[in-house]
């Protein structure tokens, strides 16, 4: 699902680079990449999800090979293939939380915005206990309930794919462990693959594969 | 593109206050040079016709464009005036139809024009309602004047006190109202039309009082020469009346009582020539072409319209600096969220496309109010400039 080979990326000449010599991640497993601030945890999913290219290796994301594409069609196979989920979830306030939920209907002309999308959407948000706050904007949510909002936008697209960046972050204890099973049942239900990155070392039991940044390297919990 | 307006559409809509902030601006920006273009190029176009539509104008020496402005749009100037000889003269010319102009008092707020019948015809108005003047009393509104203070035939109206605190002065004269004129969307239309006999006595010149022989002995303080002096006990009228008409008169020479000015209108070309030419050197009076003397207030115009234009394009930039300003910050406020749709997988064609729809959605909302805001200034904006240069001129 997800293979790095012999990558090596640098913002700037002399500046932080990230080197990964060997990466594998499965098809429909549950990943976590661990490591201390600026070790390249961000970096490395921008990597894998082609907004950044490496210097040079080899990457490969559900099996397509995201180096060689040109910008456009990285973008393209991103917004299709790939869901994200930030830690400050960045809902828009001037969307409702359907509207949220589309949002990358509205941003991409390879995504079609019509009355099955919609439904899904709506199915999707009933499946996250949204159902009755489709018509209320952020500000008017708990920050669990905006988490959620943010898992189902990732997931509207059916992503092979999600990529979550400290998804938990904002949330407290309880809210967290709530997201963190949605996320869990709504990946395992669609056979999604899961790659997020996590400063919680308390959460790592819960994940299949933890990719720990600072060891440059996998290893199986 | 449509998902790009809706985005655009969306935010707008959630930031109401400051996109209407900016449509309000934007619309200013926008909509006052062409308003004011349109409104001073009609105001011109007005005041042009209206001159050009008058031969010739006794009146005076002085401020040739005082003259025009009182005698031909009805503004008070305090003109010096010529007498009702000059009338008298230019008539037994044989060149020209004199049509005597008397300004000087007003009928709740609009001018009183003092003139003759041939005043009408001459200007092309046609009686809407009711009849022409006939006898003295009587008065003709213009349009708007009726329209305004909702008068019509057989109403009365009286004329302004022109010596409020003084109780010996001229007492208002009750007018009343027997036609009223057409609308010719000009200043005739705000003006309120008696004979010049009526103008006089409103002003003090004539006067009718009750028969001092009826009213008996004790109202006569003394009798000299013929001449009978009355003490105040003596009814004046203030309104004409079938029964009082009779007793309403002027004292002195009537060749002398004042004219503001004398609208000419030769017979043919060559009369105006030999009119003009006959006044060439005259030392107390002038007779003028209106049409030039407007050039010359419409390159006044011109001058203020110019003066406004650089106030108006130094709020222009101003406003579109402030738009700029605002569209800068409010992008940068939104970094986070542009990052993000960069991440999702979105353009920054696209990206620039959702900010391009916001400028013009707001822009295209601008020009709609622009233009509202120029048809409704463009159906008052017209008389409210008209009258601002003439009172300025």
């Amino acid at each position: 699902m997800i293979s790095l080979r012999d990558v090596r990326f640098e913002y700037a000449p002399g500046g932080f680079s990230l080197d990964v010599p060997e990466l594998t991640i499965a098809s429909r497993t549950r990943a976590a990449a661990i490591g201390p601030s600026g070790s390249g945890k961000t970096t490395l999913l921008n990597l894998i999800s082609g907004i950044e290219r490496p210097g040079t290796g080899e990457i490969s994301t559900a099996g397509v090979r995201v180096d060689r594409l040109s910008p456009a069609a990285r973008r393209s196979f991103r917004i299709t293939a790939i869901g994200f989920v930030f830690q400050e979830f960045l809902l828009l306030e001037y969307l409702d939380t359907l509207g949220n939920i589309l949002y990358p209907y509205r941003l991409h002309p390879e995504l079609h915005l019509d009355a099955s999308v919609r439904s899904r959407a709506q199915q999707l948000a009933s499946n996250l206990g949204l159902a009755k706050l489709l018509e209320r904007r952020p500000s008017e949510l708990s920050q669990g309930e905006r988490q959620r909002v943010a898992i189902a936008r990732a997931l509207v697209t059916a992503p092979k794919l999600i990529l979550a960046d400290e998804p938990t972050g904002n949330l407290d204890p309880a809210t967290k462990q709530q997201a963190l099973d949605i996320l869990f049942e709504q990946c395992d239900a669609r056979s999604t693959t899961l790659l997020m990155v996590t400063h919680d070392h308390g959460l790592l039991e819960q994940f299949a594969q933890v990719v720990d940044l600072e060891a440059l390297g996998t290893a199986e919990v | 593109m449509r998902d790009s307006i809706y985005l655009a559409w969306r935010y707008l809509r959630h930031h109401r206050a400051k996109t209407l902030l900016l449509v309000l601006s934007l619309s200013l920006f926008l909509g006052l040079p062409l308003v004011m273009r349109a409104m001073s190029r009609a105001t011109q176009q007005s005041l042009i016709s209206r001159a050009e539509s008058t031969p010739l104008l006794l009146g005076k020496k002085g401020s040739s464009l005082d003259l025009v402005v009182e005698a031909l749009y009805f503004q008070l100037k305090n003109v010096e005036p010529i007498t009702e000889a000059d009338v008298d003269a230019m008539h037994a010319t044989g060149l020209a139809l004199g049509i005597p102009i008397r300004m000087g008092l007003s009928a709740r707020n609009f001018p009183l024009v003092g003139t003759s019948l041939d005043y009408f015809p001459f200007r092309g108005l046609r009686i809407a309602a009711g009849r022409e003047l006939a006898i003295m009393g009587e008065c003709v509104l213009g349009a708007q004047a009726a329209e305004t203070l909702g008068l019509g035939p057989g109403d009365a109206l009286l004329t302004s006190p022109s010596t409020l605190f003084d109780l010996a002065g001229v007492y208002p004269l009750k007018l009343h109202v027997v036609g009223v004129l057409e609308p010719s969307y000009g200043p005739d239309d705000e003006a309120v039309f008696v004979d010049l006999k009526t103008a006089w006595v409103g002003e003090g010149l004539g006067h009718g009082h009750e028969d001092v022989a009826r009213a008996g002995p004790d109202v006569v303080l003394k009798r000299q020469d013929g001449a009978v002096t009355a003490n105040a006990k003596l009814v004046q009228y203030n309104e004409v009346t079938e029964s009082n008409l009779d007793s309403f008169h002027f004292h002195g020479d009537r060749s002398t009582y004042p004219v503001t000015a004398v609208i000419v209108v030769p017979h043919d070309e060559k009369a105006g020539v030999l009119l003009r030419g006959r006044f060439v050197d005259a030392p107390t009076r002038q007779l003028l072409r209106p049409a030039q003397v407007v050039d010359s207030l419409n390159k006044q115009i011109f001058r203020f319209e110019r003066v406004l234009q650089i106030v108006v394009w130094t709020v222009g930039l101003a406003t579109t600096l402030m738009f700029v300003l605002v569209m800068v910050l409010s992008w940068r406020l939104r970094a986070e969220e542009l990052r993000m749709m960069t991440r999702l997988g979105c353009s920054r064609w696209k990206a620039g496309q959702i900010m391009g729809s916001e400028i013009a959605i707001m822009v295209s909302a601008s020009v709609v109010v622009a233009v509202g805001f120029g048809i409704l200034i463009a159906q008052f904006g017209e008389t409210w400039l008209q009258n601002l240069i003439l009172r300025g001129s």
